[in-house]
């Protein structure tokens, strides 16, 4: 790759990567979220995050997309340097991305269908109407939400909002998928079909895919490897096995769900919670 | 203290600096978005949300101003006898200012808090930020329709309200004062030229155009939260209002050198 000047850069394999990172460094004020992050992301693989809440790694798959833009460090996309394109550059690049948000960020003034149209229309030059219903009908449908097209987010359960959201993430056939937490928020069966969907992408269009986590069911699942990010740091990166077996006790914990001993202290400490702290003044 | 002040300063100018960029960028984009037919149907759809449900209350506001008018100057006038002159005070009072600037400020308070309430809530549930993902410029996709459908209908509006104002006025000192209907319509005729009528009607091209940038951009930077949207939307309408006042001085200042210097050349000749 010929941008990387600095020696200490890593790289996974080879000119494999189509994203990445280099000396990502982000903050918010005086919240340090990204220190010094690198990062490749290989083509075809898909690789995951997972974290504790709030050690950056919405911020970080933000990064990849440069939805957010770094305090310094350069981001990479196809050999091509993005972190300081102007916006409309970006729009051009950010078409071969789909981005699934925490949240789903439906458009809520627009139906479902609607809500998948969107990208479609901002891009294709539609002639046929019907080859887009049979388009929508088709993403609906690998999120098992087919029939749904003329309902509105507002009257959509959370996980539904958040398939829908995918459908329209994947609309437009990206070649790289950016997944925050896709399958929080859905029933273990619905995580599947979600865990399925995504490693059917990669199987058959190749798709490059980035999965935000907590699940680390869904993680062993899908992931070709897993990135652990705690501080704004990357404490652990492997293969599955490799995070399973990982020395470090942050990582343990993480992929065990235990709690700290010291938060456990506190929870312990802090006594019987009394009714008292809830009298209906406190409200007023 | 004085640090508090320069850093209020500071981050005043930074503000004003991000406004300028915003506003030059959505000019950008509505010039753009002119030449594209695709673009028509968003116009259209927010000039009918825009528009058409704000006819009711920039109607209701001009009748008033007009009435009002009308109720507080008869009586001086009446004292010197030239009450048949009404029509050419209170029609110029409603054509040149007080209906421009009222209807302006309705649609401030009805369009602008709506503009800044809609796109504020899309900024905090990241749905401007999903515009940014799909490869749109959300400035061009949400701003530069809301810019254009104001720019086009404020003018318009502020016909209606004239109307209403000249109605208004009509009534009030015809029916209740008893005032000659022919003589009230002959002066207000002689009274109110064609240039006050223009200058009132085009006013709205920058106020509509000013309504809709301070609520766009308001709506765009707000912060997290229904507390943020909230707080946004008053400094929208803070925003808007003073601003309508200080075009109008200008548009005032500006309008008075130009009908001199023309009125002056006419008198030579
Ligand atoms: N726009 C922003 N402005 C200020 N601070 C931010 C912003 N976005 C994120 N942060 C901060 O960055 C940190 C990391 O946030 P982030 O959303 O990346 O966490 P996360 O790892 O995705 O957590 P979760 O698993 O709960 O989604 C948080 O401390 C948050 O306060
Ligand atoms: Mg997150």
């Amino acid at each position: 790759m010929k941008h990387n000047k600095k020696e200490n850069v890593p790289r996974a394999s080879g000119d494999n990567g189509v994203i990445v990172l280099e000396n990502i460094t982000k903050r918010f004020g005086p919240n340090l979220v990204l220190d010094n992050v690198s990062l490749v992301i290989e083509k075809g693989k898909t690789t995951v995050v997972i974290g504790p809440s709030g050690c950056g790694k919405t911020v970080l798959v933000k990064h990849l997309i440069v939805l957010l833009r770094p305090n310094s460090g350069e981001v990479y996309f196809k050999d091509r340097r993005i972190d300081n394109l102007s916006e409309n550059e970006l729009n051009k690049v950010r078409t071969q991305y789909g981005f699934l948000f925490q949240g789903g960020a439906l458009f809520d003034s627009l139906s479902v269908a609607e809500n998948i149209i969107f990208p479609i229309r901002q891009h294709w030059e539609i002639t046929d109407w019907r080859e887009v219903e049979e388009l929508v009908k088709a993403k609906l449908a690998m999120v098992g939400l087919d029939g749904y097209q003329n309902q509105f987010p507002a009257n959509l359960s959370g996980g539904q909002r958040k398939r829908v959201a995918l459908a329209r993430a994947i609309a437009l056939n990206p070649e790289v998928v950016l997944y925050d937490e896709p399958t929080t928020g859905l029933d273990p069966i619905r995580s599947d079909v979600i865990n399925e969907l995504i490693l059917k992408l990669q199987r058959e269009l190749a798709v490059t895919s980035v999965v935000v986590t907590h699940d680390m069911t869904s993680a062993y699942k899908v992931a070709d490897r897993i990135i652990m990010l705690h501080k704004g740091r990357i404490v652990a990166d492997g293969d599955a096995d490799h995070i399973r077996n990982h020395p470090h006790p942050i990582v343990q914990q993480f992929i065990h769900g235990q709690v700290d001993a010291d938060d456990l202290a506190v929870l312990r400490m802090s006594g019987k919670i009394s009714q008292a702290q809830f009298l209906p003044r406190d409200f007023e | 203290m004085i640090g508090s002040v320069g850093a209020k300063t500071i981050g005043g100018i930074n503000n004003m600096g991000r406004f300028g960029r915003f506003v030059w960028q959505s000019a950008i984009a509505s010039f753009r978005i002119c030449t594209s037919p695709r673009a028509y149907a968003l116009i259209w759809t927010q000039m009918h949300i825009i528009g058409v449900r704000s006819v009711p209350v920039v109607m209701i506001t001009g009748a008033f101003v007009g009435m009002t008018l009308a109720v507080q100057t008869y009586g001086q006038l009446a004292a010197m006898g030239l009450e048949e002159r009404l029509g050419v005070l209170i029609n110029i009072a409603v054509v040149k200012e007080l209906g421009p600037v009222l209807a302006a400020v309705m649609l401030a308070g009805r369009v602008g808090g709506a503009l800044t309430a809609e796109l504020g809530t899309m900024n905090v549930t990241e749905q401007i930020d999903a515009i940014r993902s799909m490869g749109t410029n959300p400035i061009r996709y949400l701003v530069a329709p809301r810019i254009l459908a104001c720019l086009l209908l404020t003018p318009i509006l502020i016909i209606y309200g004239d109307l209403m104002g000249i109605v208004g006025g009509y009534f009030v000192s015809v029916i209740q004062f008893g005032i000659n209907s022919q003589a009230y319509w002959t002066h207000s005729a002689s009274g109110v030229e064609l240039w006050d009528v223009t200058i009132g009607v085009a006013k709205g091209f920058f106020f509509g155009v000013a309504i809709a940038a301070i609520s766009c951009y308001k709506g765009f930077t707000c912060k997290e939260g229904a507390q943020g949207v909230g707080r946004a939307c008053t400094e929208a309408f803070v925003a808007s209002f003073i601003c309508i006042l200080m075009l109008n001085f200008g548009i005032a200042v500006v309008c008075k050198a130009i009908y001199s210097t023309f009125w002056s050349l006419k008198t030579l000749v």
